[in-house]
């Protein structure tokens, strides 16, 4: 290290260091850093060294036959091909993570939310998935992505609350302690956030079974505040917190951000449309109102749970129903021992699951429906075929249950009169959300009077 | 690596700081400006340790600040490739793991990770032979070898190995 005694301390101009660094930079020039130098000059001693053993090795070899030499050019060739063509599997500030090139281009998928300046290309995502769900699986563990509004909280703008919902501001509890409280004032975003109930019991039992992540549309400081709220000892999310910065598409979730496969991922969301790609992935979730503002977003005129001072059931509400359903997945996937666990589809669990719920059911729909729309293609009706149900749009002695609004219709008098089920559409949603058969008489039709 | 060098500086000063304290407002305005700030040319200033002169001022038309040329001695570091950096973790996953060495953000790949170094995911994430011996975690303190860097003007990220001889955890916060 004579450089460091050397020149630089006693020179008067930074000009001279910055000249030094350049040339120390360039190792390919020749009249650089005395460091540098004596660095090349050990390398290329060692180098020779090395090609001199080379050398001497086919040289001895050389009088059993001519292969011996052939295959040791191959291996020296094998090396430095190897080195010359390094795949870039990714980059990190632009720089190649295995060779440390620079890179030109930009390529493959930025993973910002792991770390700023991180980007994988496509091989690199598929090599690192199925080392994943290697190393999951022998853990019994799957993927879970929860959304965070409207399924695990709820939160309004500071100015978007009502007078009624002001007695919220005193009962908020403190951001010193967040492990046990559920109503929170962010005053520096302006925002009030309420967990949903059964929220920490939830994520305990769940991060048993499975390996979760954070997936909203908030921006990235919004998704960092609400992880540190549910998630305070940073034992259940890790890095695994995406934001709607981190996405490849516009109002769009993709599980190309996740570092799963496919095929070991489950998402809880209330947005249907969020996540065209992965539907077979997701369990609707229904939606968690809790303020007032968050009604009216979505077109409710009715007293919000914050105004009624009452909230969803701890033991019952939706978080505590789906959890029921993710251990029965769970226990779906691992339980059975027969094949091999890597062919397994939790799309596939998912779906034979629901199935069960409406399986001997015979649906007919009774004016639900726009009179010129293709009926297979309604929302409900594939809701219903979706949790195992048979549809019709014909009456005939097998049919179990009619749909309808109006117990006025013809059809919902033939229900009547033959003793079958009458009920309305918010049954199958219901069923749908809560995952079970419900109590038909929950859901009877009144007759519509016409004027 | 640290370098002590010369560099030199054009500093604009309100009239408000003239009078005796002139030389130690420049000075202290310098350091606030300087002090862990990142060029691309010379790497991250860490301290200032002297003033080598300050030139004289120059009256700017119309606002009445003054700007001095000074040039001050600081320490600064900045790392190349094929330097061996010790370094601190600071996040653990599948990818890999990535370390600061003060401002310098280094990720190490899990392909430049040996490769009978196995990734465990948890709540602390760690790469850990099979014989349980060597662990790397978060705040794992570990030897590397730089392969690659790139000097910003604000950040300075690097590459680095832990693939060879001599290299890896040094001091491990668990056992320690």
């Amino acid at each position: 290290m004579s450089l460091v005694t050397d020149s630089p301390v006693n020179s008067s101009s930074s000009d001279d260091f910055a000249a030094l660094l350049d040339s120390a930079l360039d190792s390919a020039s020749s009249d650089s850093s005395p460091v540098e130098e004596a660095k090349d000059d050990d390398d290329v001693e060692i180098e020779s060294i090395k090609r001199h053993k080379v050398e001497n090795m086919g040289s001895t070899e050389e009088p059993d036959g001519s292969t011996s030499q052939v295959s040791v050019t191959e291996v020296l060739e094998e090396e430095s091909t190897k080195q010359n063509t390094c795949t870039h599997p990714g980059s990190f500030g632009d720089m190649c993570i295995i060779c440390g090139q620079r890179l030109e281009q930009e390529s493959g998928v930025t993973f910002g939310y792991i770390h700023k300046g991180l980007r994988l290309n496509n091989d690199e995502i598929v090599r690192l998935r199925s080392k994943d769900m290697k190393n999951l699986l022998r853990h019994k563990k799957l993927h879970l992505v929860l959304d965070l509004d409207h399924t695990l909280l709820n939160s309004t703008q500071l100015v978007h609350m009502t007078p009624e919902e002001e007695y919220l501001k005193s009962q908020t509890d403190s951001l010193q302690d967040v492990s046990n409280g559920s109503l929170f004032m962010l005053e520096n975003m302006h925002m009030m956030t309420k967990l949903r109930p059964f929220v920490r019991t939830f994520l305990k039992e769940a991060s048993e079974m499975y390996e979760m992540h954070i997936y909203t549309m908030g921006d990235r400081a919004y998704a960092l505040a609400m992880a540190n709220i549910l998630d305070p000892k940073r034992e259940y999310f890790g890095e695994r917190v995406i934001s709607r910065d981190d996405g490849t598409q516009k109002h769009q979730k993709g599980l190309d951000v996740v570092l799963g496969q496919e095929s070991a991922v489950l998402i809880l969301d209330d947005t249907e449309n969020a996540w065209t790609k992965h539907k077979e992935n997701l369990i609707l979730m229904e939606r968690y109102h809790f303020f007032r503002s968050s009604c009216h977003q979505f077109g409710f005129n009715c007293k919000s749970l914050s105004e009624l001072k009452s909230d969803e059931s701890e033991t019952e509400g939706a978080l505590a129903t789906v959890l029921k359903v993710l251990k029965q997945i769970h226990n779906n996937f691992f339980d059975n021992t027969s094949d091999n666990l890597m062919g397994r589809d939790v799309r596939q669990v998912l779906k034979t699951l629901r199935q069960e719920i409406l399986k001997d059911c015979k649906i007919v729909f009774s004016r639900v429906f726009p009179t010129k729309f293709q009926a297979e293609n309604h929302q409900l009706w594939k809701m219903a075929e979706q949790l195992g149900a048979t549809c019709s749009t014909e009456l005939d002695p097998s049919v179990t249950h009619v749909v309808a609004t109006d117990a006025g219709t013809e059809k919902s008098r033939w229900a009547a009169k033959e003793k079958k089920f009458l009920v309305h559409p918010r049954w199958i949603e219901a069923t749908n959300y809560l995952w079970q058969k419900l109590p038909e008489e929950n859901f009877s039709v009144s007759v519509v009077k016409n004027q | 690596m640290f370098f002590h060098i010369v560099m030199e500086r054009n500093m604009q000063l309100h009239p408000r700081h003239f009078g005796r304290n002139l030389r130690e407002n420049i000075v202290s305005k310098l350091m606030k400006d300087v002090e862990g700030t990142c060029s691309g040319r010379h790497g991250f200033v860490v301290a200032i340790t002297g003033i080598e002169n300050i030139g004289k001022g120059l009256i700017r038309d119309g606002t009445g600040f003054v700007t001095f040329p000074v040039k001050y001695q600081c320490v600064v570091f900045r790392p190349f490739k094929g330097e061996i950096l010790e370094a601190v973790v600071t996040m653990v996953n599948k990818m890999g793991f990535f370390a600061e060495a003060g401002p310098v953000q280094i990720f190490v790949s899990n392909h430049l990770i040996p490769d009978d170094m196995e990734f465990q995911s948890g709540d602390m994430p760690n790469y850990t032979t099979s014989d349980g011996s060597v662990k790397i975690q978060k705040d794992s303190e570990v030897r590397l070898k730089i392969i690659g860097t790139r000097v910003d003007a604000t950040e300075i990220f690097c590459i680095g190995t832990i693939k060879d001889d001599f290299l890896g955890v040094i001091n491990d916060p668990a056992t320690a």
